[in-house]
């Protein structure tokens, strides 16, 4: 059962606000910020420090797997039942090459795909958010407004309400 | 002309999944229709077999290949306009990238089709797969037509995932902007997207990747369906330069066909003539140019090549494409292919709508022909002068053909009104972002 959520959650209408406003929170100590954009954003890694996905190494992992995977199956199958085609070798490499990096492709792809889903989920786990339906239902982070997430204690939720309000935050909602 | 901002967008893009007017209905009526000959010629062919087709000793690959080369370079033009340019930060790819992604799948879906066709005994597609079998007798790795179904599988497989996952953030967007129960179903299909940094992290690095693998899959894909031809031994197909010829050809066809379902999208929904903007499909027509000059490049290093030579059975069949019998569809290939983009010099031409959407129509099908004449002329025409022969369409086939586009356009249409069609979250990184301070 998820911990009930106690924190702030804030709207901007502009991206500039809200960089301000994860710096200042950042350096109050307030680092589990979870930001709404409607599109990827450089500016807004920047404030929060830039932070690494490791899908790339997922991918590396599938690529690499369905290459092994390949040569070992085109292999095993090329001697469990010799077709002699002339001289032609009974293994032939180029022809193992071409399907071996197919398949690692595939294989790559899925992998990506699974990194990506455990990574967010990772980071979600990490990072909780508001469980209210008023954090739920609001329906302009995919369209045109910015947003953050602060989790804190109670005792902090008027500084961070305070953080937030000084960048002109659009609205602020208090959560515990 | 109103300024783009991050909510019209939205607007412009959610405004297009209303339900669907009677331009549609009757244009998804003549869809279907088509597609319904095309399934009734080919359980015809099934019941009677490939004497239903054109396809007779000698030229034992016909139409059937001709299409599946068709529409798998079809969906390489769309994965070169939705990853390569996506890599090389192409901005006009923006606005058409869901199209060309969609594009992409469906003319993959398409493609698949035509091999299962041509074998005749359908039914028996699965032997071409390595599945455990009471004798262990495994396919052959050293057929090119394995390394097809290989290629074409995982080329499949990849587009959609690359098309599902770009439209996540598009679903969510959709999601949020509907009532009751499209927004149910929009927010379950974009599976908890909510534009989190945490999710925009790993979506966008994980997109890059997706973008990159797909990028060089389609150099290996074109590349393995040329060789479907090039490992052969028969004059006109064994040559080296078929690689890139297809890549290109595959480029080519592709921007055709991408400009030929983004002018009637333009047209059809008001909005999206600010959206996909003039600019975009003029630097598409650029692309259509430049490929163009490349298959022109290679029409002729081709002859030259067989001249050069000095074999005279190169040199015997390239002649023939040229001055033999079926020489009206070589001239048609060139001049669709080579004579008409020339047009696209000019850049009036170039920034006039009717104007691109005919050239995209004509050359569409010069690189049909193109590939027939690849694929007939070479085995009409081979080493043993008794054998040679002339390829005559037969009624299955050609309803088969047309029953293709049907099936295309079908799902192209269905997607139109059932997911959104311009990736609103990547128009929206194209526009300067709202600042209150303005940089």
């Amino acid at each position: 059962m998820r911990k009930n959520f106690s924190g702030t959650w804030a709207t901007f209408e502009y991206l500039d606000d809200m960089c301000a406003a994860i710096g200042e929170l950042k350096s109050g100590g307030f680092t589990r910020i979870t930001t709404h954009a409607p599109c990827p954003r450089h500016e807004i890694d920047h404030a929060l420090g830039n932070p690494q996905s490791r899908v790339p190494f997922f991918t590396l992992a599938g690529g690499l797997l369905g290459f092994g995977a390949a040569v070992l199956i085109i292999t095993q199958m090329a001697f469990d039942w010799v077709l002699p085609v002339s001289g032609k070798p009974i293994l032939s490499v180029p022809n193992m090459v071409l399907i071996a990096f197919v398949f690692a492709i595939l294989t790559a792809v899925y992998f990506t795909i699974g990194g990506i889903s455990l990574l967010i989920l990772r980071d979600t786990l990490k990072h909780p958010v508001p469980q209210s339906s008023r954090y739920r239902d609001y329906d302009r982070f995919m369209r045109d407004r910015f947003g953050i997430v602060v989790p804190c204690e109670n005792n902090q939720l008027e500084t961070v309400e305070n953080i937030l309000k000084k960048h002109r935050a659009e609205e602020v909602h208090l959560e515990n | 002309m109103s300024q783009l901002t991050y909510g019209n967008i939205n607007d412009k893009v959610v405004n297009s999944l209303e339900p669907p007017g009677k331009s549609w209905m009757i244009s998804m009526a003549v869809f279907l229709a088509v597609l319904g000959m095309g399934a009734f010629a080919l359980v015809v062919q099934i019941r009677h077999g490939l004497e239903w087709s054109g396809i007779n000793h000698p030229i034992a690959w016909g139409v059937y290949i001709t299409n599946f080369v068709f529409w798998i370079e079809i969906g390489h033009g769309g994965t070169l306009v939705s990853a390569v340019l996506f890599l090389t930060r192409a901005r006009f790819r923006n606005s058409i990238c869901r199209a060309s992604e969609a594009m992409t799948v469906f003319a993959v879906m398409t493609a698949g089709l035509f091999p299962l066709i041509h074998m005749g005994r359908t039914w028996l597609f699965y032997w071409l797969i390595p599945y455990p079998n009471q004798r262990e007798l495994w396919v052959n790795f050293k057929s090119p037509l394995i390394w097809d179904v290989f290629a074409i599988a995982t080329y499949l497989s990849v587009s959609m995932v690359f098309f599902v996952l770009g439209l996540l953030p598009d679903l969510a967007a959709a999601g949020d902007e509907s009532k009751g129960l499209k927004r149910f179903f929009y927010r379950i299909a974009a599976l908890r997207f909510r534009g989190t940094n945490h999710q925009w992290l790993h979506y966008v690095r994980g997109y890059v990747l997706f973008a990159a693998v797909a990028t060089a899959l389609i150099f290996s894909v074109a590349s393995i369906v040329s060789w479907d031809f090039a490992v052969s031994s028969l004059p006109g197909w064994h040559t080296t330069i078929f690689g890139p010829y297809f890549l290109a050809g595959a480029i080519f066809s592709g921007c055709a066909m991408l400009m030929a379902i983004v002018i009637p999208l333009r047209r059809v929904f008001p909005g999206f003539e600010e959206l996909i903007k003039i600019d975009d499909l003029e630097s598409l027509a650029k692309l259509l140019l430049f490929t163009s000059l490349i298959v022109t490049y290679v029409y002729a290093v081709e002859f030259f090549m067989a001249y050069y030579s000095g074999a005279p059975f190169e040199r015997a069949i390239y002649w023939f494409r040229a001055f033999g019998e079926s020489n009206l569809l070589f001239w048609l290939v060139v001049t669709c292919n080579a004579v008409v983009p020339i047009a696209l010099w000019f850049k009036k031409v170039r920034r006039n709508i009717p104007a691109l959407f005919i050239i995209s129509l004509v050359i569409l099908v010069g690189m049909w022909l193109e590939r027939f004449v690849i694929v007939i002329s070479s085995t009409a025409h081979g080493f043993s002068p008794f054998a040679w022969a002339n390829y005559h369409f037969e009624w299955a086939e050609i309803w088969i053909t047309l029953g293709s586009f049907g099936w295309f356009f079908m799902w192209i249409f269905i997607m139109v009104k059932m997911v959104p069609f311009i990736a609103a979250a990547e128009m929206k990184e194209r526009l300067t972002p709202p600042f209150r301070i303005r940089k």
